[in-house]
């Protein structure tokens, strides 16, 4: 009959096998071009007009690093949408709950490859947004000030936070998703947390304040934690 | 032994009953059927036993272990099943659907995939998406798929729902010979009484999500022997003379005017002379079988009357 159980990392494999990959890896490259293209495109239009659009390289990490984020926490949601909420729509979970695996960990994995996938794609989409930027700065003349290698440790810690907090605040969608199994309503929620964590302005910038998506991911983390815990005790209709 | 035995498992949604106080009990080995009409908890109940859905109140008994909520998911790698509608991931070929199933329940046996595509005669099509499959091919598929890993239980919801009347002799013949076989205890639930007729070892008839009537097809054959039936105005003298002259003991006065005789030694030319010779009037007097279809239906109407049944 059958002989061991299934491991966490094949458990793993099978996850990312059914969500086909590929898609999100294009997607990635995809958005991170575009990102820099839309940087440059403003940045020459408001020169050309004469306006000032990045006072200094503080504004531009502010920018690039809101930029990216809300690319990513919306791309976690197609992410929860397909490995979690579409499973529950489809009526697979019907089958993927008739393996002898725990439930919590099958559901675990789920967020555990959304969570880290999102933390390792803002990381590497912000570091080569940034250097691009940097590295083509010198050609397009749009900072003008020099850049210190402080300053640059400083940004690349600052990236690393900002990429958990955004990781943590991508699974709140779980939560509207859940509640009527419906890919609509994680897409949606996702965007309305984008919104609301990446205005900036001269004057005020939420964007900039870490612990605003810092609670956010605590309470991201908590919906996960809280749906694991659940998952056991419902009937799958 | 029993392999399954449920102690008054019920189940209520939204506070009402779908499935309530149900005891069945299946024998290892055994094709067990779950006979019952649309909506009659059949689904609810079967996904109970696969831990999909989780009992408001009672006991299920798997294996001879007790299922419990939250931790009964080892005894699951023993089980195949395939409940309500054949699932897949429908962008999947067959074959990857297959693959994919394997893998979840750690079953490596690479020979499996194509050996098991033959017996439910599903070949040419395998690297097709699913999402292409007719219900018959899905429903093939889904069998497939529940028998692979050679489980000892198999729980199968409507399995030839949406098969043509070949496919259903070929899935039946294959049910036949996984019980025969290779030792698999089966329930299989199904609305069309004639399917469990030719397959079940034991019937269990549900009906508003309770369990009527649990019999094996042996003693329910048995049961249900042709019969003469009598009608005649003076009950009480015929019954005399079929109890004293003729020494019958198995008949049953079932209306005013009459009477069932199961007996099958006396012969109806018999019966017709000793009661003409004891001048007793007779308004008709013909043979008559009632079919297993007669007897269930009956069941169930009873039960949808909120009779009480009770049987001899």
């Amino acid at each position: 009959m059958n002989k061991g159980g299934v491991d966490m990392f094949t458990l793993m494999k099978l996850e990312l096998k059914k969500l086909k990959i590929g898609w999100y890896v294009n997607g990635t490259i995809i958005a991170n071009i575009l990102i820099l293209s839309v940087l440059f495109v403003i940045s020459f239009i408001e020169k050309l007009e004469g306006n000032v659009v990045f006072r200094d390289y503080d504004e531009v990490f502010i920018i690039i690093g809101a930029f990216v984020r809300a690319t990513f926490i919306i791309f976690a949601a197609v992410l929860i949408a397909k490995l979690v909420i579409e499973e529950f729509k489809n009526k697979t979970i019907t089958v993927l709950f008739t393996y002898p695996i725990n439930r919590k960990k099958l559901l675990g994995i789920k967020l555990l490859i959304i969570g880290t996938l999102t933390f390792i794609t803002i990381i590497i989409s912000n570091l080569f947004v940034l250097g691009s930027f940097i590295a083509l700065n010198p050609y397009f003349q749009i900072i003008s000030d020099p850049l210190s290698l402080k300053m640059v440790v400083q940004q690349i810690i600052s990236i690393i936070t900002f990429a958990f907090a955004a990781a943590g605040t991508s699974l709140i969608s779980l939560y509207f998703g859940m509640r009527n199994y419906s890919v609509p309503a994680t897409i949606i929620s996702s965007i309305v947390i984008v919104a609301l964590i990446s205005s900036h302005n001269p004057v005020f910038s939420i964007a900039s304040i870490v612990y605003i998506p810092l609670t956010l991911a605590i309470i991201g983390i908590l919906i996960a934690f809280l749906s694991i815990r659940r998952i056991e005790k419902i009937d799958i209709i | 032994m029993h392999i399954i035995r449920t102690h008054n498992v019920t189940k209520c949604f939204q506070g009402k009953e779908v499935v309530s106080n149900v005891n069945i009990n299946v024998k290892k080995g055994e094709i067990y059927g779950l006979l019952g009409p649309n909506g009659s908890g059949k689904t609810t109940l079967m996904k109970m036993l696969t831990n999909l859905i989780k009992p408001t109140a009672g006991e299920i008994e798997i294996f001879g272990q007790r299922l419990t909520p939250s931790s009964s998911f080892a005894v699951l790698g023993r089980i195949g099943s395939m409940i309500e509608f054949p699932i897949f991931y429908e962008k999947f070929t067959a074959k990857e659907n297959l693959e994919l199933h394997c893998e979840y329940m750690g079953y490596h046996n690479k020979k499996a995939i194509n050996e098991v595509l033959e017996m439910v005669h599903l070949i040419n099509i395998v690297n097709k998406p699913v999402e292409n499959f007719s219900l018959g091919m899905k429903q093939r598929l889904g069998i497939a798929r529940a028998i692979i890993t050679r489980p000892e239980l198999l729980i199968l919801d409507e399995p030839i729902n949406g098969l043509d009347p070949v496919g259903i002799r070929e899935i039946r013949n294959l049910f036949k010979l996984l019980a025969k076989e290779y030792n698999i205890t089966m329930i299989i639930s199904s609305h069309i009484l004639a399917e469990m007729e030719q397959m079940a070892d034991t019937v269990g008839v549900i009906n508003k999500g309770k369990l009527i009537e649990e019999v094996s097809m042996e003693a329910m054959r048995e049961r249900n022997a042709e019969y003469i039936e009598l009608i005649t105005p003076d009950i009480t003298s015929a019954c005399f003379v079929l109890e004293h002259r003729l020494y019958l003991q198995n008949f049953k006065v079932v209306d005013q005017k009459i009477i069932r005789i199961f007996d099958q030694n006396v012969s109806q030319k018999e019966i017709s002379k000793t009661l003409i010779l004891n001048d007793i009037e007779m308004e008709s007097m013909s043979k008559k079988v009632t079919s297993l279809e007669e007897y269930f239906m009956g069941l169930v109407e009873k039960e949808n009357q909120n009779q009480v049944v009770k049987h001899e």
